[in-house]
């Protein structure tokens, strides 16, 4: 305990680190300049930006930005990207809550109580909640990093090709159960999605899946493309069918407080809490945890819930729960990074890539050789964590004006914005296209009650399912058995199979009672 | 068409366009005269990317122009080396390729949209990192001629990881394979980050990687390496020997990146380019940050655009049988 | 949105043994994309030995679709439900319509253009449109993007059309 208070004091001592600056317009006098700090400020600002522009995603920003910070030392180029990282995950969730629109895989739950919420006229406190939950979780994933970082590296290791599959069935038994409709529908989009997600090549032998000599198609369908089609286009089409508009002034006349009252706080505190937990465990795991860390919370509050069926129709324990767990999930990435010098995501090979540029490769003893680097970045993730909070909670005001703008508008600005932010993926234009196509599909799926949440999980999650099918069944040479016989793997299959039946049981006998339900809306 | 009515016409070209076309003598001469486009197929922070940065870096103060970066990614680096190929021919538009998209992958995709001899000027060779046999740190095998002796006899048991189909780790562990004899079963990753991560954690036997990825993982102990595929020792790792030394000679592999100009790019300017890589890898600072990556900097006789164009074509000679025979 | 006797009865162009149109279509559609992904995987690898081939996936997938797809027509025909929704075609049309226009002038005219022309056909999607209120945020809103993406962002963004560049 010593130590981590020892090295947390290192790594402070870094962040608040003073640089004297000493202009010769000032005559010799010297001024010292937080330049960590700013860093961060900076890093978290952009973040945010970026997270609130749809189509735009963190890989891409921290990728664009990455040259900017080769000017900069190391230890404060590595914070700026890290702000970048946890600022576009709050900010990811303001577009989810405001305009239905998921900018990454982890907010597309937060849509689906966020947006409900935002119609009833309730953003502000969506917004504040996602805000304040994503904190706590940032603060208890950053402890958790210093105390336990390195123990809990064993259970990144401890996950191979089997344990993933499993993990991914696991994972689209939590997309049945967070849709709201028809059982048998919800199945189908996340079949639909899986098929989807095999458009492009084949992992193992490299041939061109379904792609139909589309070089835009060569390497998939991006997620970004598909969520702004499925998400904002199609949003947008439906809005536009008579009554649209109407429905909006009513909306803009209806919003209540801005901040969450004391109920909502006392209702959303155990989500939180539950998100933290589990966002902090899946998040450790390499390549494909931290994706499905926000769905697992949102079904778990759902099926822990008095009032499961409040899920979908604005509860804020579905905003609260997948928020701080997407936030918790973020930070704890690091730590295979941290301790392994593997890089467990996308983004966190770009962070690699800064620290190679800067003569700096991570590896298991870069905890040993650079105390400042690692301890400077998981102190500057509290300090990080709390700004935005502290940028996030007065912008909250803002968010819940612009939804006054009148709707006529609003659509073609994000048309505008959405397709900009495709076009910046690739710099394709094909991309456009193709999230163009998938709006009018997404139209078509609203308009059958088909909901679009479980194909974009489908989507998310059929390649790595996949991939480690494929991985496992290669190592263990055909038989199937290993999933059963290793023991993380069993345990959860075994979840997924209980909450399988839970799902689809009650949903058999319930059926007649909730085509009630929805004709009395 | 002669000398005047060419520069008649491009000059009617150039009023339409506004500015100018670039094919003209004069303007070869003044090259460069505005930013130059670097793209680069892979992903920024790849060793690809690093060494393109560093030498750009030194090439930009030469030639007294920005060098902008643009990585462009996806299937394998050939999606960017197919627009690099279609970009105009001016010297503004140059990409930074390696032994995958400009060998490799002619035996690897049959449908290439591009070919690496006929669609390019060779300009000048970077650097290469050198390959690594690795391998999980309780793998019985002590040395390479153990391990060898271990992949023959466990041919059906044991499992090499690579990055994915086209990734230089697969095409080097596929020569491996085709210089031992054996066809072991591969079992792709996605980059090799997660490559990597499975071979610290044991799930999978040995693997094929560049130096750069793997040096903090052995200094540390959690994997080890059996032998490094380049003729000389790499000061990184001064206690790996080279395949050569322990006794595997005919694998020698190094991912080699060289960067290459559309075809048809005027030879003034490939030349003065040429001469700004040169003088590039001369540099103390340059030279340094390259060998702190355990990369090799090309002696001064590989370094011309008719020594780069040799290497292509000897690579695509040396990759074709290999790959032909796994697809 | 129940098909009860007492409402105004909707014009159906289904056979009337179909119970639930929504569903009923629903799944046809989805057989049909299952059928289409079929026939477009059915020139990949199969399984080799133990170890899955590049269609083995896509067709295991295509074929539960397929039979999802037959569940949900099923549905359609034995309970009861809505029928069709309404379609409109303004909206979808003009949306889509903006979608193209900024996909084929973002490369050759540049962000500015594509963006203005991109947001007034948006415009037309709405019967509410206000021309002179929608042309100055149209400008403002493009300045704004044409300021962010490519400098505050570092987007490589083209802003102006070729032409004038070169």
């Amino acid at each position: 305990m010593g130590d981590v208070f020892s090295n947390l004091g290192l790594g402070f001592g870094v962040v608040f680190q003073f640089v004297q600056w000493t202009p010769a317009f000032l005559g010799g006098t010297s001024i010292p300049i937080p330049v960590n700090i700013l860093l961060c400020l900076i890093g978290a600002l952009v973040g945010t930006l970026v997270g609130v522009l749809p189509g735009i995603g963190t890989i891409a920003t921290v990728a664009m930005l990455l040259p900017i910070t080769f000017g900069l030392p190391p230890v404060g180029a590595l914070i700026m990207l890290a702000g970048i990282y946890y600022g576009a995950q709050y900010g990811g969730s303001t577009t989810s809550i405001l305009v239905n629109i998921p900018g990454e895989a982890g907010s597309v739950v937060t849509a689906l109580d966020g947006f409900q919420m935002a119609k009833q006229g309730r953003a502000g406190p969506a917004l504040a909640i996602a805000a304040i939950g994503s904190f706590f979780a940032g603060c208890v994933a950053t402890v958790l990093i210093a105390v336990l970082g390195a123990p809990l590296t064993k259970l990144a290791l401890a996950f191979g090709p089997a344990e993933y599959f499993s993990l991914m069935v696991l994972g689209l038994i939590f997309a049945v159960v967070l849709a709201k409709g028809s059982v048998l529908k919800a199945i189908a989009m996340i079949v639909l999605g899986l098929l989807l997600s095999m458009v492009g090549s084949d992992i193992e032998t490299g041939a061109s899946r379904m792609a139909f000599n589309i070089p835009e198609l060569a390497d998939g369908l991006g997620f970004a493309t598909l969520a702004m089609g499925l998400f904002g286009f199609a949003e947008i089409i439906r809005n536009l069918d008579a009554g649209g508009e109407s429905d909006r002034q009513l909306v803009q006349n209806k919003v209540s407080g801005l901040m969450p009252t004391a109920k909502d706080l006392k209702d959303s505190a155990p989500a939180i809490g539950r998100g933290t937990v589990l966002g902090s465990i899946l998040g450790i795991l390499p390549g494909g945890g931290a994706v499905i860390a926000s769905f697992a919370a949102y079904t778990l509050e759902k099926k822990i819930s008095k009032t499961p069926q409040k899920f979908g129709r604005g509860a804020i324990q579905g905003v609260a729960a997948p928020e701080s767990a997407n936030n918790a999930a973020a930070q704890t990435s690091f730590i295979p990074l941290l301790t392994l010098g593997i890089p467990p995501n996308a983004v966190m090979a770009l962070m690699v890539g800064a620290m190679t540029i800067h003569g700096i490769v991570p590896g298991p003893q870069v905890m040993q050789k650079q105390p400042d680097l690692v301890w400077g970045m998981i102190a500057s993730m509290w300090v990080g964590n709390l700004m935005l909070l502290i940028i996030n909670l007065p912008l909250v005001g803002i968010w819940v004006r612009l939804l006054r703008v009148p709707y006529r508008l609003m659509f073609p600005s994000i048309v505008i914005f959405c397709s900009i932010g495709i076009y910046s993926v690739n710099n394709a234009p094909t991309d456009v296209i193709i999230a163009g196509i998938f709006g009018l599909i997404g139209y078509w799926l609203i308009k059958h009650d088909f909901e679009p949440a479980p194909l974009l999980l489908g989507m998310v999650l059929g390649p790595l399912m996949e991939e480690n099918l494929r991985r496992a069944l290669l190592i263990s040479r055909g038989d199937w058995s290993v999933f059963v016989t290793r023991p993380v793997s069993a345990v959860l299959m075994a979840i997924a199979a209980a909450l399988l039946v839970l799902t689809v049981l009650p949903a058999l006998r319930k059926k007649r009672d909730e085509v009630f339900v929805e004709s009395e809306n | 068409m002669n000398w005047y009515g060419r520069s008649l016409a491009s000059g009617f070209l150039a009023v339409l366009a506004g500015l100018g076309v670039s094919s003209s003598q004069a303007l070869a001469q003044a090259y460069p005269t505005r930013n130059i486009t670097m793209i680069v197929p892979f992903a920024a922070g790849g060793p690809t990317d690093v060494i393109a940065r560093i030498v750009t870096g030194h090439m930009a103060q030469t030639l007294g122009q920005t060098i902008i970066i643009e990585n462009v990614v996806g299937a394998g680096g050939t999606t960017a080396t197919a627009r690099a190929a279609k970009a105009a021919n001016d010297g503004y538009t140059l990409i930074t390729g390696h032994m995958g998209t400009h060998a490799a992958s002619v035996p690897l995709y049959p449908k290439l949209a591009y070919h690496p001899e006929k669609d390019f000027e060779p300009v000048g060779l970077l650097a290469g990192t050198p390959i690594l046999i690795l391998a999980r740190k309780d793998l019985p095998p002590k040395d390479l001629k153990e391990f060898i002796a271990y992949v023959k006899a466990n041919e059906s048991k044991i499992n090499a990881a690579h990055a994915g189909v086209g990734s230089v780790s697969n095409v080097s562990c596929e020569l491996l394979h085709s210089v031992l004899g054996v066809k072991p079963i591969g079992v792709p990753f996605n980059g090799t980050g997660p490559a990597m991560n499975a071979l610290v954690a044991g799930q999978v036997d040995y693997m094929c990687d560049q130096i750069v990825n793997a040096v903090p993982q052995i200094n540390g102990g959690t994997i080890k390496a059996y032998a490094v595929a380049t003729p000389e020792r790499n000061p990184s790792l001064p206690n790996v020997p080279t395949t050569t030394e322990a006794g595997l000679p005919a694998f020698q592999a190094q991912a080699w990146n060289a960067i290459f100009a559309p075809k048809g790019t005027p030879p003034e300017v490939v030349a003065k380019l040429n001469a700004a890589v040169v003088k590039a890898l001369d540099d103390e600072t340059v030279r340094k940050r390259l060998l702190e990556l355990g990369s090799v900097i090309p002696p001064a006789a590989d370094r011309t655009p008719a020594a780069l164009g040799t290497l292509v074509k000897n690579e695509i000679a040396k990759w074709t049988p290999v790959l032909k025979a796994v697809n | 949105m129940n098909a009860t006797p007492g409402q105004a009865p909707v014009k159906s162009i289904m056979p009337k043994w179909v119970r639930n149109e929504q569903d009923f279509v629903g799944g046809i559609a989805m057989m049909a994309i299952a059928a289409f992904a079929l026939w477009a995987s059915s020139d990949l690898q199969g399984m080799r030995g133990f170890s899955f081939g590049a269609g083995t996936a896509p067709r295991m997938f295509a074929t539960l679709l397929l039979i999802l797809g037959a569940g949900i027509t099923a549905v359609g025909i034995f309970t009861e439900g809505q029928h069709l929704a309404k379609y409109h075609w303004r909206g979808p049309f003009f949306v889509t319509l903006a979608i193209l226009s900024f996909s084929q002038t973002i490369r050759s005219m540049g962000m500015i253009f594509a963006a203005m022309t991109s947001f007034l056909i948006a415009a037309c999607g709405s019967a509410e449109t206000k021309w002179v209120e929608t042309i100055i945020v149209g400008a403002c809103l493009t300045a704004f993007c044409a300021l962010l993406f490519p400098y505050a962002l570092g987007l490589p963004l083209q802003l102006l059309p070729t032409f004038m560049i070169r």
